[in-house]
């Protein structure tokens, strides 16, 4: 299944195979922090506004893609709270990867991280940015990285094959 | 001289950031004595961002600090997402204010990390760097903090010695710089506790917590 998080409200690309898009559609609560996804209700986030099986939702998912204003080299408030409030797609406990600190794997999917950023004036700054965000949660999720890509507008992203 | 202390951190007590913040402060208050004439007479102004909007007054009280400091947790290797609205808010403010030329605020940020290396914090301080590009501020440099986690449980007399000491060095630059009104390249930095040690101390800590939920550690 391809999991795909987007900042855009009416989003109507067309998707190849089987897909979930998770949209702006109801108002989004932010993580508090306060790890009830690991230690209460492991896998799921605690606030219940819609945005709470983010985190199961991965775990079925072979592609990951983030559809989102690049706002500094990062992904937008809504695409990165969906993230935030999904960590309970891994595992609290502690691994080494490369050498860092890293979470264990909750779930044997291996997912392939895509990202198109969209903006009218990105930076060459925030493109990389952009692209060592990506690389560090692939890290995170211990998941391959497949297209980064960058538009100027929301309309360009009318080409883009899904 | 006036600074801004922020703290990013969703939580409402005891996070890291808070404690963080605390512990420059003293390290401000403390440089601030052996500081130049202007700097001897320092302001902090203490601030929560824990939700995605900042209030009017607050931005009121921004516009006045020459310097700010955001502290943050590392969240999915960026800033919060709260945060980050907080941000593109006051990058909104900004541009329509086009503060003049000559008043320069400066930017600082730390950033600490449940893993224990700061350098994971990295990207986090880009993101906070690109902003004040965008925004027209002065980015100060910032420090990503390794083990942050655990600053909640290595409260210390004397700050120079223990766990935290490599911690508190860092913050007494940045404030020195602060009060100079300088700029500089990120830091990284992570507790002086074995990283084995803190790993294991991390895992019995969710063991605890889940079978205090009721649930068995093989749930985590």
């Amino acid at each position: 299944m391809k999991l795909i998080i987007t900042d855009i409200e009416d989003f109507h690309l067309p998707v190849k195979g089987p897909h979930k898009i998770i949209k702006p559609q109801t108002d989004i609560r932010h993580c508090i922090g306060c790890f009830g996804c690991w230690v209460k209700t492991p896998g799921q986030c605690v606030i219940h506004d819609g945005y709470e099986n983010t985190g199961i939702d991965m775990s079925k998912c072979t592609e990951l893609i983030l559809i989102s204003r690049c706002c500094y080299g990062c992904t937008s408030p809504f695409v990165k709270t969906v993230q935030d409030r999904a960590i309970s797609y891994i595992h609290p406990d502690f691994l080494l990867r490369k050498g860092e600190m890293h979470h264990k794997r909750r779930y044997q999917n291996v997912i392939t991280l895509s990202a198109h950023f969209y903006g009218e004036d990105i930076t060459d700054a925030e493109k990389e940015t952009a692209r060592n965000l990506i690389y560090d949660n692939a890290d995170n999720y211990d998941a391959r990285v497949g297209k980064i890509c960058f538009y100027r507008s929301v309309k360009e992203l009318e080409d883009i094959a899904l | 001289m006036k600074i801004a202390l922020l703290n990013g951190s969703p939580k409402y007590k005891n996070s890291s950031s808070e404690i963080l913040l605390a512990d420059l402060k003293s390290c401000i208050l403390e440089a601030a004595k052996t500081a130049e004439d202007a700097c001897r007479e320092t302001d902090i102004l203490e601030i929560t961002l824990h939700h995605d909007n900042v209030p009017p007054e607050i931005i009121q009280k921004l516009e006045s600090a020459d310097a700010w400091v955001f502290s943050c947790p590392l969240y999915v290797d960026g800033l919060p997402g709260h945060l980050l609205s907080c941000l593109l808010q006051l990058d909104s403010v900004l541009r329509k204010k086009e503060l003049p030329k000559t008043r320069k605020i400066f930017i600082y940020g730390i950033v600490n990390c449940g893993f224990y290396e700061g350098i994971q914090a990295k990207t986090a301080l880009e993101i906070l760097k690109n902003w004040c590009a965008k925004t027209g501020l002065v980015y100060g440099g910032g420090i990503g903090v390794g083990g942050g986690g655990g600053l909640s449980m290595m409260s210390s007399p004397k700050p120079e010695k223990g766990p935290k000491a490599p911690i508190i060095k860092k913050l007494r630059a940045m404030a020195d710089r602060m009060l100079r009104q300088e700029a500089s390249e990120n830091h990284y930095v992570s507790v002086a506790f074995p990283r084995f040690l803190y790993k294991m101390a991390a895992q019995m800590g969710w063991r605890q917590q889940i079978r205090a939920n009721g649930k068995r550690a093989k749930d985590l």
